[in-house]
């Protein structure tokens, strides 16, 4: 890989030993390398930029729970050596809460969840980063209603005059990655089934999806066959049913000895004005970053991850309602 | 598929489309013609003969769990050109499922308890002249008892007094019980298969450095129980757990099928067996020297992050059934009241 140390044999290979690198063997410094000086990273939480930020960030989580284990599920990818790389990173990530940090107190428990990070890399560096974890998965299994926990937060954070701002774009800052991805067939069709729910076309999933799909879900919630996933996302497009859904990245790819995988970054982004995972519609303007991937199989869609910030649109609901 | 239904296409199609037509579409009826008469069918908890023996536990189970859905994961097969005949194309179908029920009535697994259960079923069925004519499979029993809230080991002494006491309870499959049927294939030669047998094999032999080695670092397990889990640590601890419960009981692998099918990961399916004395702390509690045969299947995908850049175990499931281990345990302890 050109521009890449060669101890790296292709993106996955750099982007799996890396994450090792900088968590579980404690290279926090080398941080100070991979990632660009002045990356701005994308959390639905809020936007950090600069890589002392995210030194800082990691070391914090890392205090918390110092045990926490990152392994890779996946990487699919998409660009190349010249015009930057984007790695889609699917990761479980379980740990214990031992320290005090953004959950709060420690109470000792564990957890194990998923992370999807869209990382663009060129030249060694990571420059440009989207990334999505399984907040309120991480709060159930901790104990905590991820709305209780989110007020709890709020208050954290010195209220809601001084708590963090979730992510919108409005507050977005472009960076110098600008691809949309591959025009590989599996990425399009991932992109146009999420297109179809998003439009309300529900028999997409039946139409598209291995009657034996597993689905995994935020909240580490998942389920068998369409009527599990069918409910996810009707729970989740009925809370918003006037918002805008909008595909921002897309890979497809079809390597050899693997199965068909996509791997696609989305939003939603409009008013809280229906039923569905977040109580009765309070009409706040909220924004969902999410990613969603997937495996393809001989009898349609076998396996998909899909991940967005629960916390993170609790926190703008009530920011908005006041109910704090 | 030569001597098949002209409407199924490949051996996957056969497998996953009579499962549904019999199970949940109600065909229980087709299975005197799609399971040959006389067939043997081996599950640790017993070994039945017979269709009509097939139909009448098919029906057991609907009448227990109405709602039972089967949903076919996988399908990892081979060719079985020994078994051919000019009629006929031959097959042996590794079948990976799970099924999703409530327990809505009266059965073997007592009074209704309302419970929504998943659970895994690894089926081996070798098939010619389109039906099924011998078969092995393993259901994933603790699962389903934990789910329907009881402890294991209670349900298992439970089920021996309601099928009439040590003496006349269903006896589970032995070397002893066991039927031989016509199939005595031992799969394909495909490196996959062979890769996988070799690592099991490692594990009994007790060389557990084999899991970092040939397992991802973030391997996906699904274990007995409806146990998942994740990474070495989790597959050393399972197997660990079962290996240490039979240390002396000998090891071996009945059969073996690799996959390499194009855009899928390439795949293995085993039939393995444990035989011996219940002699060490592990799994099984207390060593007891009972006797104990133990049917296993395991499935794996292997993907392409393994060491050095080697391919691993990505995904691997395996099935054992605890309470037939239990229900040879307590028969021969006579802890059974």
């Amino acid at each position: 890989m050109k521009g890449f140390d060669p101890k790296f044999t292709d993106l996955p290979d750099y982007i799996l030993k890396i994450t090792k690198e900088i968590w579980e063997d404690r290279g926090l410094r080398t941080l100070d390398h991979y990632y660009a000086r002045d990356i701005v990273m994308r959390f639905p939480s809020g936007i950090v930029r600069g890589n002392q930020g995210v030194i800082d960030g990691t070391l914090a989580t890392l205090a918390e729970m110092p045990d926490r284990q990152l392994l890779g599920e996946d990487v699919i990818w998409s660009g190349d050596e010249d015009a930057g790389f984007l790695s889609s990173h699917r990761l479980v990530t379980s740990g214990t809460h031992t320290g005090h940090g953004i959950f709060g107190p420690p109470t000792g428990r564990s957890f194990t969840i998923r992370v999807i990070a869209d990382c663009a890399a060129k030249d060694d560096v990571i420059y440009d980063e989207w990334l999505i974890r399984d907040y309120s998965g991480i709060a159930i299994q901790l104990g905590f209603d991820p709305l209780a926990f989110t007020r709890a937060e709020i208050a954290r954070e010195g209220g809601p005059e001084k708590a963090r701002r979730p992510f919108t774009p409005a507050d977005d800052v472009p960076g110098p990655y600008a691809s949309r991805g591959n025009d590989n067939e599996w990425g399009q069709r991932l992109a146009d089934i999420l297109t179809r729910i998003m439009d309300k076309d529900l028999t997409v999933i039946r139409a598209e999806y291995d009657r034996a799909v597993r689905t995994e879900h935020p909240g580490a919630i998942g389920g068998w066959s369409w009527d599990f996933a069918e409910t996810q996302w009707m729970r989740l497009r009925s809370s918003f049913p006037s918002a805008e859904f909008a595909i921002h990245h897309v890979i497809g790819r079809a390597d050899p000895g693997q199965p068909w995988r996509a791997a696609v970054r989305w939003s939603l982004d409009g008013r809280h004005d229906g039923f569905g995972l977040f109580g009765a519609p309070t009409g706040a303007p909220v924004h969902v970053m999410g990613i969603t991937h997937a495996e393809f199989g001989p009898w349609g869609l076998r396996r998909e991850f899909t991940l967005f910030d629960e916390i993170s649109i609790w926190k703008q609901i009530l920011l908005h309602t006041g109910d704090i | 598929m030569k001597g098949f239904d002209a409407k199924w296409r490949d051996v996957p199609h056969f497998i996953i489309g009579i499962t549904k037509e019999i199970w949940e579409d109600r065909e229980i009826a087709s299975l005197t013609h799609r399971y040959r008469e006389g067939l043997v069918v081996r599950s640790p908890a017993s070994v039945l003969v017979g269709n009509d023996r097939i139909i009448a536990a098919t029906m057991a189970t609907l009448a227990e769990f109405p709602d039972r859905e089967l949903l076919g994961e996988d399908v990892i097969w081979c060719e079985d050109p020994a078994r051919a005949t000019d009629a006929t194309d031959a097959y042996l179908s590794s079948h990976r499922l799970v099924c999703t029920a409530t327990h809505s009535r009266p059965g073997m697994y007592g009074a209704p308890t309302g419970k929504r259960v998943a659970y895994r079923i690894l089926a081996d069925c070798a098939i010619r002249d389109d039906h099924v004519y011998d078969e092995w499979l393993v259901r994933d029993q603790s699962a389903i008892v934990k789910q329907l809230g009881f402890d294991v080991v209670d349900w298992t002494r439970q089920l021996i007094a309601r099928e009439g006491g040590p003496e006349r309870c269903v006896q589970p499959m032995t070397p002893a019980t066991d039927v031989a049927g016509p199939y005595d294939g031992r799969g394909n030669a495909n490196e996959w298969g062979q890769r996988y047998a070799d690592i099991v094999g490692r594990i009994m032999a007790a060389d557990l450095a084999v899991i970092p080695a040939e397992y991802d670092r973030a391997v996906s397990l699904f274990y007995p129980g409806g146990q998942d889990g994740l990474g070495w640590s989790d597959a050393d601890q399972f197997w660990m757990g079962l290996r240490a419960a039979f240390p002396d009981a000998t090891f071996r692998l009945e059969h073996v099928i690799g996959r390499d099918d194009p855009l899928m990961p390439p795949r293995a399916a085993l039939r393995w067996s444990l035989h011996g004395k219940h002699s060490g702390w592990g799994r099984f509690g207390t060593p007891t020297g009972a006797d104990v045969y133990i049917m296993g299947m395991s499935q794996a995908e292997f993907g392409p992050f393994g060491r050095g850049g080697q391919p691993a175990v990505r995904r691997e499931w395996t099935l054992i059934d605890e309470t037939a281990i239990w229900k040879q345990i307590l028969l021969k302890t006579g802890a059974v009241q």
